[in-house]
């Protein structure tokens, strides 16, 4: 497919026309091989596979019509690398090298399904043929990531020949800012970066507050550990973001908009400025849009690596040029953001919501979702499921579906223990509350948040404490120690934790933890402080008995806790294979041929090799 | 209506006909301008609130958090930093409550468990009602500094040098010059000294190498002496600065800001005794 060449576009209707052009040079028998480059399979090799797609294209007779496409991320990058081919949503999975002459000749050429490429479920054997099938995406309702996959994130013809740019077209030609706030207000959405602030009410104050000129910012540095769900909406569907920030601009009467994507997403950062690139010679950035009085343009700042930048008036500083730090938010953004000027900042996710809202309308939007919790929400699930990876679904869907259904349950046909939710600020949620639903007001409620989407779920071999120190290390390390109560209240907090985890805890101080974590949340500056106590909070609040077995009876209960349990050989299990005894560095074990073997628990240094190594599971933590 | 009010005089609530907002500080009302803080109002008021971090020559960063009222939200209490929270319109803060005493003892704690000997950080504790910190020392990264930032801001703003900023991120956070190394920007003027709450910058003179030297940043700066007695005035960088900011006609001006104080005073106390001594003769 090649752009019309019509130059800059003027006007909707020369927009309409390209679309029109795209499609009609589409034929409607040709087949495309999409190859996942989002980056887990990217990560497993498929930029090569895409290669070799090409490669076969090439080869391929000339009255076959065919074409091999790199696509953003599918999702389920768990069995990466995904080959999907179209027409048909034949789905492959973990594709191999090997595997690429097979699918073209088979599937491409002949139209045959290659069956041992395709997805089998677990639970029941059955494989499944097509997407719709596969349990992972059954529950899903993508909206954020409704074209990722569909097209290539480096060609704004694909995004235009699904309709991309056109909910733009809708807004200058017949919505006045005022209604385009209205619609987004209809619609009820709420920022996805964590604060869940209405959007519409963000515009509207930045809209009336007074100052020139007006700034528009999209928040990319995404930086919670294990998330990467702005990633795969800045790599896998770029316009997106560029058409809502556009939209957003047109409302609040902006014409400069920033990216401020973080340094550690090279590829995020070369597909946003090439999406950017595009749109420029396109003429839907730059001035006199479609042929309107609304000028708009955007530039990307790449964040220098630091959490906290995250923060909005953090980011203003770094993007000011000035170090990454907070400042009092009691006058807000929106009057007084980016040099002092009225500022509105949005997430990723929220910006790529934009379009889909103002094409399919605030009503539509608003049907999906909770009461006070409308549309989607994109989460990165990881942790001890199944099926790890990227998920959209309604707002109000149980943790309990999100879990089990999507994330296909527990891993190695382990128990169930918590999700912690929010990302590094969040909290843990136990099993009794799984069925709660999943929208900002009850996860606040239950001690945890929203936060930008990251889920890690974890099973009963997991210490809560342990999770808490991990978490309250995370948020030390990358406090920007402005202000006392985050800077010295986290090392406190850490220092009980490291106590407790070391087997030295103190009757008291989980009530210590506990006072710390109100000071923390009253008196620190920014949000990460204020939220940095919610993995110490929830775990306190969900596993006291964890907290109690290592601090009344030095006894980890998970096992994870160097030194508060030990290892022990079961001598009905063991068969005095002797492997144990030949890897023990400490020559703790003792033991001849056909006799059961010992640990001598006065020598052993609890390294767990032993445990490790023995094949038939005889090495117990106890 | 306008005949019964009329503009010029001041009414309650009112000023140049703008409306002035009240602020009820543990129950007592004053009024302030728009934009003054709930610090300024407290300071109408006749409230004391602790500060650390806050001075009037600077810009207010409310950094220290020892500054903590509780703002009435109706039906919550928000806490906020009386520093720079700005008043826009009428509110209600309370100082001496539960909840606010409660945040700044906490702050306060913790500011003691980083920097234990300063006598300043003690003595303010105490007025504060805090005897003791049950935090033990875990941060180490300067000795005794609570890393407010005046010293960075009055070397910046009103200094004009920057010769000092923060290095390094959460605990590892310090103030120091770039790259940790003796700063050739440090005029060494010593406000960074003058205005340190805890008492932790301090300035040296090296007599024998005729320097100045601004602790803990190791920066030094040559002294003016004393041409009479060769006793050390001050900073050669800061007189040269300061006779920069003047305007002088007089020769002997310039000659006697080369003496220290207690030289020029006899000097003066000389010449006006040779004076008289003359006008007899």
């Amino acid at each position: 497919m090649t752009v019309p060449d019509t130059g800059q576009l003027s006007s909707p209707a020369d927009l309409q026309c390209v679309r029109e052009e795209l499609l009609s040079q589409r034929v409607p028998s040709a087949k495309s091989v999409h190859v996942c480059t989002g980056p887990g399979c990217a990560a497993k090799g498929s930029p090569k596979l895409y290669e070799l797609f090409c490669e076969a294209v090439k080869q391929a007779e000339a009255n076959v019509e065919v074409q091999a496409k790199a696509v953003g991320c599918h999702g389920l990058c768990e069995y990466g690398p995904i080959v999907l081919v179209q027409p048909g949503d034949i789905f492959y999975q973990r594709v191999e090298e090997p595997d690429v002459a097979e699918i073209f000749r088979e599937t491409v050429l002949g139209n045959r399904v290659v069956e041992r490429l395709l997805y089998e479920n677990p639970a029941t054997g059955q494989k499944a043929e097509t997407v719709d099938k596969i349990p992972f995406y059954k529950v899903q309702k993508r909206i954020a990531l409704a074209y990722n996959g569909l097209i290539d994130p480096t060609k704004i013809t694909d995004y235009i020949a699904l309709g991309g740019y056109s909910a733009l077209a809708k807004v200058l030609s017949s919505m006045t800012p005022e209604e385009v706030i209205s619609e987004v207000e209809v619609a009820g959405l709420r920022g996805r970066g964590g604060g869940g602030f209405p959007t519409a009410r963000k515009w509207r104050s930045c809209r009336e507050a007074e100052g020139s000129p007006k700034y528009v910012i999209c928040n990319g540095d995404e930086g919670d550990p294990g998330a990467f769900m702005d990633r795969a909406i800045m790599e896998g569907n770029p316009h997106s973001i560029i058409e809502g920030m556009l939209i957003g601009a047109y409302a609040i009467g902006s014409s400069d908009g920033y990216i401020y994507v973080r340094n550690e997403y090279p590829l995020s950062v070369e597909r946003l400025k090439l999406a950017i690139e595009q749109a420029k010679e396109l003429g839907l950035l730059g001035e006199n849009i479609l042929g309107s009085s609304f000028s708009f343009d955007i530039r990307i700042n790449r964040g220098g690596g630091a959490f906290v930048c995250g923060e909005s008036t953090a980011l203003m500083a770094s993007l000011e040029g000035r170090p990454g730090e907070p400042r009092a938010k009691y006058i807000h953004t929106v009057e007084s953001g980016l040099w002092e000027k009225p500022t509105n900042l949005n997430n990723v996710e929220t910006w790529a919501n934009v379009p889909a809202i103002i094409n399919r309308g605030g009503e539509w939007f608003a049907r999906i979702g909770t009461k006070k919790s409308k549309g989607t929400k994109v989460f990165s699930l990881v942790g001890k499921v199944v099926n790890t990876g990227l998920v959209e679904v309604p707002m109000g869907i149980t943790l309990r579906r999100i879990v089990e259904e999507i994330g296909g349950g527990i891993a190695g046909g382990k128990h169930f223990k918590a999700v912690q939710t929010g990302g590094p600020s969040g909290g843990c949620i136990p099993e009794e509350h799984l069925d709660a639903r999943v929208d900002f007001d009850e996860l606040t409620k239950l001690g945890s948040m929203m936060g930008s989407g990251g889920m890690i779920v974890m099973d009963e071999d997991t210490c809560m404490v342990r999770v808490a120190k991990y978490f309250t290390n995370f948020l030390k390390e990358e406090s920007c120690g402005k202000c006392t109560p985050c800077r010295e209240g986290l090392a406190q907090m850490l220092y009980i934790l490291d106590r407790i985890t070391d087997g030295e805890g103190q009757v008291g101080d989980v009530e210590r933890l506990e006072e710390l974590a109100e000071l923390l949340e009253g008196t620190a500056l920014c949000a990460l402080g204020k939220t940095a106590a919610n993995p110490t909070m929830s775990t306190i609040r969900y596993f006291r008995d964890e907290y109690d077995a290592h601090i009344k009876e030095k006894r980890c209960p998970a096992k994870e806790c160097r030194g508060l349990f030990r290892y022990e050989i079961d001598p009905e299990a063991c068969t005095a294979c002797g492997i144990c005894l030949k890897n023990c560095p400490a020559d703790a074990i003792t033991g001849e041929k056909k006799v059961p073997h010992k640990i001598n628990q006065e020598k052993c240094t609890l390294c767990g090799i032993c445990w490790e190594k023995c094949p038939f599971t005889a090495v117990l933590k106890v | 209506m306008l005949g019964e009010m009329p503009l010029h005089r001041s009414v309650k609530g009112m000023r140049k006909g703008k409306p002035v907002p009240t602020v009820t500080i543990d129950g007592c009302k004053v009024e302030v301008e728009k934009g003054e803080t709930i610090l300024d109002a407290a300071k109408k008021a006749g409230v004391w609130i602790p500060t650390l971090c806050y001075h009037p020559a600077v810009s207010s960063d409310a950094s220290c958090r020892i500054c903590m009222v509780e703002l009435d939200r109706g039906d919550w209490r928000q806490l906020v930093t009386a520093c720079n929270y700005p008043v826009r319109r009428d509110i209600v803060v309370y100082v001496s409550s539960e909840g606010a005493q409660q945040a700044r003892r906490g702050v306060m704690e913790l500011l003691l468990a980083r920097a234990p000997e300063s006598q300043e950080l003690k003595a303010l504790a105490e007025r504060m009602g805090v005897k003791e910190t049950h935090y033990p020392k875990v941060t180490e990264s300067q000795r005794n500094c609570i890393l407010c930032g005046l010293c960075v801001q009055v070397c910046e703003e009103i200094i004009g040098q920057a010769a000092i900023g923060f290095a390094g991120r959460g605990v590892d956070r310090v103030v120091a010059a770039p790259f940790r190394q003796p700063s050739e920007d440090c005029i060494g003027c010593g406000a960074c000294a003058a205005i340190c709450p805890v008492g932790t910058i301090k300035v040296r003179i090296h007599e024998d190498e005729q320097e100045v030297e601004i602790s803990p940043f190791k920066s030094r700066a040559k002294l003016l002496i004393c041409e009479e007695c060769g006793a050390p005035i001050i900073s050669m960088q800061v007189s040269e600065q300061a006779l920069g900011k003047v305007e002088v006609n007089c020769e002997e001006f310039r000659e006697r800001v080369r003496l220290c104080p207690k030289c020029r005073r006899s000097q003066t106390a000389a010449r006006l005794k040779a004076a008289k001594f003359c006008k007899k003769e």
